[in-house]
C-alpha cells in the first residue's frame, strides 16, 4: 500500500459540474430557518439578477466551454422571481456555460407561489424538477413553522405542477417538532404518499442558533425535541416510503426508480459545483469557496468589476481554501457513506487517491463492520440499514 | 552583618485579604526591585499561584530598609503559603521569623485561618504586627475590625496599623513599626552552625536550593555541610541571599536569611523543617519541629490515552523535585489501564497538582475522586492500610476498618451555627465544643471523618453560610466505624476506579444517587450500558443508559460540508478526552461524580 505521505497529487475528475444559484429572499422567514435569506427585499431583486448575471458571465469567461450537468435554484425561496427574471438568468447560463450535458434544471419552491400559468411559464423557460416545502400535513405544525400555506394549499400547487407537465417532482417534508406526536408525522406520510411525488426529502428538525424556534426552546416555552422519538419517526417513514417503492438512496432522501437528485448526488460524490448568490458555497478547480452573504455587498461587488479572474474566483468570492489530500479525502467519505447503495465507489476512490479505501482504513472498517454498520464488496463501501441511524459515529473515525 | 540590624518577618493573612499586595508594596518602598520589574504579586513565581491568588510555595526576599533613625536595616521577609493544606510549611516559615504582620481585612474581619496563623505565631514565640488592610474598600469596618484584634491578641485597637495596600496608604509606617518592634535575631553567631530549612526547590544546575534562615553560627561557602535529619553530607555549590533573584555571597551569619545551593539531586535529602549543619563541628541538636510532611488525600491519576503513561511519570517525577510532600507509586486499574496513586497534603494540593500536570506538561490526565488512608483489621489479626477502595480486602477478611477523624474548627457568625451543626452531623461529625468570640461570632469544635470533609464538606459549608464561615483542621486520630466498600458495575463489569468506602448506613443512599448521577454523565452508546451499585454481592441501585438511537446529521448538501465536518471533527476531539472502560466511553467527570452526591439535599 502507498504511504499517505508519498501522493501529495489531488485528482478531483474533471466532469461536468453542478451549478447551484443561491435567491436570498423569502416573503417571510420561517421559524426555524438559519439559511442566508432576507424578507422584505423587493428592491433588491432585479440588481440582484444583474449581479447574478455578471457573476455567470465572469466565470464563463474563466473557464470557457465548461460542461454543465446540473442547475439548482436554491434558498431563500426561488419561486419569488417571475419567469421573466428567470429568462435573464437563463440566457446568461446559456451565454456563459456548455449545456449538451445538461441532465436536470431544479426549482426550489414554496406552494403559495405556484400557480398553473406560472408554473406552465417555469417549464418554458428551463425548468424539469419542481421541489415543493410542503412540510407537513397538520396545520398546527405549519403555524408552529410559520409557514404561509396551509396543505391544502401544497395539494393544490401539486396538482398545478403536474398539469403544467412538471414529471419530476420532490416534497420537502420536516419531522422531530418539539410536541409533534407520532400519528402526527403517520398522518403526513399516509396523505403525502397519496400525491405520489417522484422524490422525498425528510428533514429531522435541527434547533440552529438564532431562530426563533431555538429561542422558544432556550426559553422554555417549548419542549425540547425528543431524540428517541425522532428515531422513530425516521424509523416510520423508512418503513411506509418503502412500501410505496421508494428507494431511499441517501440519509435523509428517497426517489421513485431513476428518479435520484441528480444535482445533490454530484455533491455526495464530492464532484465540483458553482456556488452563485449571496453565501454561496462552491467546489470547483480544486477549492473550496464562499461568496459574499449580504446581498447588498454582492450587489456591489459584482457592479462593473475591472479584471480578469482565476476561476472559480469572482469579485464576490469572500474566502477560497485550495482542499488538500488528506482533507479531500475525509470529505469524499464523509459525502460518499450518505449514499445508502453507492457508498464510496472503490475504484473511483483509488483512482482519486491512489490507495484503495479498504487497505488503507482497515482498522477502522473492520471495527464498523464487527458493529454491524458498514459493508464492503468488491465495488463498494457503505453503511448497513443499521449504520443509517448512526451514520456520524461511523464517518468520525475517517476523519 | 550585625543580628541588631536584621529584621525578620512573614506576613500571615486569610486567603485574599491582602498578603501579596502588601509584599509588593513594600519591595517597591525599599526599591528592592525596580518599577518597571515590578509584576503584581512578585513573591508568588508561579503561574498557576498568580493566577489563583494563593501563595502556594514559601519564598524570601531580602530589602534594606533606611529607617526615621537614619539607620539602615536589613529585613527579610519571609512569604507563607495561604493555604490550610501546607499549614506544616508555614510553620517553619515562622520559625525562620521573630515576628509577623498580621494581615486582616477591613471589611471580613479575623477568620478561621487568621486564628490558625496567630496561634502558630505565638508557639513560635513571634512577636505579632496587626495589620488592618483594605480601609478604602466601601464596605470596610477598620474600628470595628482593630477591636476583632485588640480582643484577640491584646494589642490596643488604637495602635493598629490601617493601611491601603493596595493604593499604598498608610503602607509606609509598616516597616517603620517592623523595625521598631520586631526584635532583631538572638542566636549565638559563636556557636556552632544552625541552619532552618523552610523552603526549597530544584534548580538542575544547582542541585536542591535550600531556603534558610541561620540561627546559631556561619554558613561559609568553603564549608562541608550536613542535613541533621536525613543524614545527607554535601559541599555547597553556591550560597547566596534573595534579592529578590538569588544573589551569591561568601557566608550566612546568625541572623540572615538566604540560600544553600546544595548540589543534593533529591528533595527527600533536603527536606523542609530540617537543620543545616557543618559536616565537622557540627551542632549537636538539631532545631525542634522537624517532621516529615504526611499524605492525607489519595487518588488515582491516570493518563487519558494509555501512550502517555511515560510523560505521566516523567511529570510526576519532575514534580516531585519541588515538591517534597507528593508521592505516588504506580497503580494498575481494571478499569484505567496503568496510572499511579498520588498522596497528597489535602484536597487543594490535589488541585494544584492536577492542573499543573495538565498545564505545564500539557497531559491529558483523569483523576479518580479523592481517597483517605484506611486501617483494616483482619480477622487473623493482622493489620494493613490501604489508601484506595480497591485494595480492600474480601468483606468476610475483615474484622474492623479504622478511618482517620480530624479536628475542625469552624469560625462564624452566630447565625449559622444550626445549619452548620446539620451539615456536620450529615457528615458524621460530632460536635466538641462552642465557644463564643464575642457576641456575634463563633467558633465551633467538632470532631469529623477526613473522608467526609474531603467531598465537597468546605464547599457545602460556604454555601450555607453565604461564604462567612471559614473552616480549618488537623488530624486527630484513627477510630473504627461500620464502613462497607460500595462497588459500581457499567455494563455489568465492577469499575475499580469508581468504588468508594462509605458508611453502612448511607450506602444505599449513595448508591442511589451516584447510579443517578452516572445516568446522566455517561452518553448513550452503541449498546444499552446497565449501571449498577452493589455492596458486597447485593445490588442496591440500577439504571440503563439507553442504547443511542440516532447520530446523523439531517442534511448534509454542498453549502454545509466545511461546517458540518468541523461539526464532527469537533464532537471526535470531544470523544478523545473520554476513557474507554471496557466497550464503554466514560467521560472524566464520571471519576469525580463521588464528590458530588450531596448535590441537591
Amino acid at each position: 500500500m502507498p504511504s499517505m505521505t508519498h501522493i501529495q497529487h489531488l485528482t478531483i475528475p474533471d466532469e461536468p459540474v453542478a451549478l447551484y444559484l443561491h435567491v436570498p429572499f423569502c416573503r417571510s422567514i420561517c421559524t426555524y430557518c438559519a439559511f442566508n435569506t432576507y424578507a422584505d427585499s423587493d428592491d433588491l431583486y432585479q440588481p440582484y439578477i444583474d449581479a447574478l448575471c455578471m457573476e455567470l458571465k465572469i466565470l464563463g469567461q474563466s473557464r470557457p466551454n465548461t460542461q454543465l450537468k446540473t442547475i439548482f435554484f436554491g434558498g431563500g425561496t426561488p419561486s419569488v422571481l417571475t419567469p421573466q427574471q428567470f429568462e435573464q438568468i437563463f440566457e446568461a447560463i446559456n451565454r456563459a456555460f456548455e449545456t449538451s450535458l445538461l441532465v436536470e434544471t431544479t426549482l426550489e419552491s414554496n406552494p403559495n407561489d405556484l400557480s398553473e400559468p406560472y408554473l406552465r411559464d417555469l417549464r418554458a423557460v428551463g425548468f424539469d424538477r419542481i421541489s415543493i416545502g410542503v412540510q407537513s400535513a397538520n396545520q398546527s405544525e405549519l403555524d408552529l413553522y410559520g409557514r404561509r400555506h396551509n396543505f391544502d394549499e401544497a395539494v393544490s400547487s401539486f396538482a398545478a405542477a403536474r398539469r403544467a407537465g412538471f414529471d419530476n417532482i420532490n416534497l420537502d417534508l420536516i419531522y422531530g417538532a418539539p410536541d409533534q406526536p407520532l400519528s402526527a408525522w403517520e398522518t403526513t406520510l399516509t396523505r403525502v404518499l397519496d400525491l405520489n411525488p417522484e422524490h422525498f426529502s425528510l428533514y429531522n428538525l435541527e434547533l440552529k442558533g438564532g431562530t426563533d424556534i431555538t429561542k422558544r426552546v432556550e426559553t422554555g416555552t417549548l419542549p425540547s425535541p425528543d431524540d428517541d422519538l425522532a428515531a422513530d419517526m425516521y424509523d416510520l417513514a423508512t418503513d411506509m416510503l418503502g412500501q410505496h417503492d421508494y428507494d431511499q438512496y441517501e440519509i435523509s432522501n428517497w426517489s421513485k426508480p431513476g428518479r435520484q437528485s441528480e444535482h445533490n448526488l454530484q455533491y455526495w460524490r464530492n464532484l465540483p459545483y458553482l456556488g452563485l448568490g449571496p453565501g454561496a458555497h462552491g467546489f470547483a478547480n480544486g477549492i473550496r469557496y464562499t461568496v459574499v452573504r449580504l446581498p447588498k455587498r454582492y450587489i456591489d461587488r459584482l457592479t462593473s468589476p475591472e479584471k480578469q479572474y482565476a476561476y472559480p474566483h469572482t469579485p464576490a468570492t469572500a474566502k477560497a481554501v485550495p482542499v488538500d489530500y488528506a482533507t479531500d479525502m475525509s470529505e469524499t467519505i464523509m459525502m460518499g457513506m450518505r449514499m445508502l447503495h453507492e457508498g464510496i465507489n472503490r475504484e473511483r476512490f483509488l483512482a482519486r487517491f491512489g490507495v484503495d479505501m479498504v487497505d488503507h482504513f482497515s482498522e477502522i472498517i473492520e471495527k464498523h463492520r464487527a458493529y454491524g454498520l458498514l459493508a464492503v464488496d468488491d465495488q463498494r463501501v457503505h453503511l448497513t440499514q443499521q449504520g443509517r441511524f448512526l451514520s456520524n459515529a461511523v464517518i468520525r473515525d475517517f476523519i | 552583618m550585625t543580628q541588631s540590624h536584621i529584621r525578620n518577618f512573614s506576613i500571615i493573612a486569610h486567603v485574599d485579604h491582602g498578603k501579596s499586595t502588601l509584599a509588593d508594596r513594600l519591595l517597591e518602598q525599599t526599591e528592592t526591585v525596580a518599577d518597571r520589574e515590578m509584576q503584581a504579586q512578585l513573591l508568588d513565581s508561579m503561574d498557576l499561584e498568580r493566577e489563583r491568588g494563593v501563595t502556594i510555595k514559601a519564598s524570601a526576599v531580602r530589602m534594606n530598609y533606611k529607617a526615621r533613625d537614619g539607620q539602615t536595616y536589613v529585613i527579610n521577609l519571609i512569604d507563607t503559603p495561604g493555604h490550610v493544606d501546607f499549614t506544616y510549611e508555614v510553620s517553619r516559615a515562622l520559625q525562620a521569623c521573630e515576628g509577623a504582620l498580621l494581615v486582616v481585612d477591613a471589611s471580613q474581619g479575623v477568620e478561621a485561618q487568621t486564628l490558625t496563623n496567630v496561634y502558630l505565631a505565638l508557639e513560635q514565640d513571634l512577636e505579632i504586627i496587626p495589620v488592618v488592610n483594605k480601609i478604602d474598600l466601601p464596605a470596610a469596618q477598620p474600628d470595628e475590625i482593630a477591636q476583632e484584634l485588640e480582643d484577640l491578641i491584646g494589642i490596643p485597637a488604637e495602635n493598629i496599623l490601617r493601611i491601603s495596600a493596595k493604593s499604598g496608604i498608610g503602607v509606609s509606617d509598616v516597616l517603620e513599626q517592623v523595625v521598631r518592634d520586631v526584635p532583631p535575631p538572638s542566636g549565638d553567631a559563636d556557636g556552632p552552625a544552625r541552619a532552618l530549612v523552610f523552603d526549597s526547590h530544584y534548580d538542575q544546575y544547582k542541585g536542591v536550593i535550600a531556603y534558610v534562615r541561620v540561627i546559631d553560627g556561619t554558613l561559609s561557602k568553603r564549608d562541608m555541610m550536613r542535613l541533621m535529619a536525613t543524614e545527607a553530607k554535601f559541599e555547597p555549590v553556591e550560597i547566596g541571599v534573595f534579592s529578590p533573584i538569588m544573589f551569591p555571597v561568601e557566608k550566612l551569619e546568625a541572623g540572615e536569611v538566604g540560600y544553600v545551593a546544595t548540589g543534593l539531586k533529591t528533595i527527600k535529602e533536603c527536606r523542609v523543617g530540617d537543620t543545616i549543619t557543618l559536616a565537622t563541628k557540627g551542632a549537636e541538636k538539631p532545631l525542634p519541629g522537624y517532621e516529615q510532611a504526611k499524605p492525607m488525600v489519595f487518588a488515582g491519576i491516570y493518563p487519558t490515552d494509555n501512550d502517555d503513561y511515560h510523560d505521566l511519570r516523567d511529570a510526576l517525577e519532575k514534580l516531585q523535585l519541588n515538591d517534597a510532600s507528593l508521592v505516588y507509586e504506580p497503580e494498575t486499574s481494571q478499569a484505567l489501564n496503568f496510572g499511579f496513586r498520588v498522596g497528597f497534603l489535602g484536597l487543594f494540593h490535589m488541585e494544584i497538582v492536577q492542573e499543573r500536570l495538565e498545564r505545564e506538561y500539557d497531559l491529558d490526565i483523569l483523576a479518580t475522586a479523592p481517597s483517605v488512608k484506611y486501617e483494616v483489621v483482619k480477622k487473623d489479626g493482622s493489620r494493613i492500610f490501604i489508601d484506595s477502595p480497591a485494595q480492600l480486602p474480601d468483606e468476610n477478611a475483615i474484622d474492623e476498618i479504622r478511618e482517620p477523624w480530624m479536628k475542625i474548627q469552624i469560625y462564624t457568625p452566630q447565625t449559622y451555627i444550626g445549619p452548620i451543626m446539620d451539615l456536620v452531623i450529615k457528615k458524621r461529625g460530632e460536635v466538641v465544643t462552642t465557644e463564643y468570640l464575642d457576641a456575634t461570632r463563633v467558633i465551633m469544635h467538632y470532631r469529623m471523618p477526613l473522608a467526609e470533609l474531603i467531598v465537597d464538606f468546605y464547599d457545602r459549608l460556604k454555601s450555607i453560610t453565604q461564604g462567612y464561615a471559614s473552616l480549618d483542621y488537623q488530624i486527630d486520630e484513627y477510630q473504627t466505624d461500620d464502613l462497607v466498600k460500595l462497588d459500581v458495575l457499567v455494563n455489568n463489569e465492577p469499575i475499580d476506579a469508581l468504588a468508594m468506602i462509605v458508611h453502612r448506613d448511607h450506602a444505599y443512599h449513595k448508591g442511589q444517587k451516584l447510579v443517578t448521577k452516572l445516568k446522566e454523565l455517561i452518553p448513550r452508546q452503541m449498546f444499552a450500558v446497565p449501571i449498577q451499585a452493589a455492596v458486597g454481592k447485593r445490588v442496591i441501585s440500577r439504571a440503563n443508559v439507553k442504547a443511542m438511537r440516532k447520530d446523523v446529521l439531517a442534511k448534509c448538501y454542498g453549502g454545509d460540508i466545511t461546517r458540518k465536518k468541523k461539526l464532527l471533527e469537533k464532537q471526535k476531539k470531544g470523544k478523545k478526552r473520554m476513557k474507554m472502560v471496557g466497550s464503554v466511553e466514560v467521560p472524566q467527570e464520571a471519576f469525580m461524580a463521588l464528590l458530588s452526591l450531596d448535590d441537591d439535599d
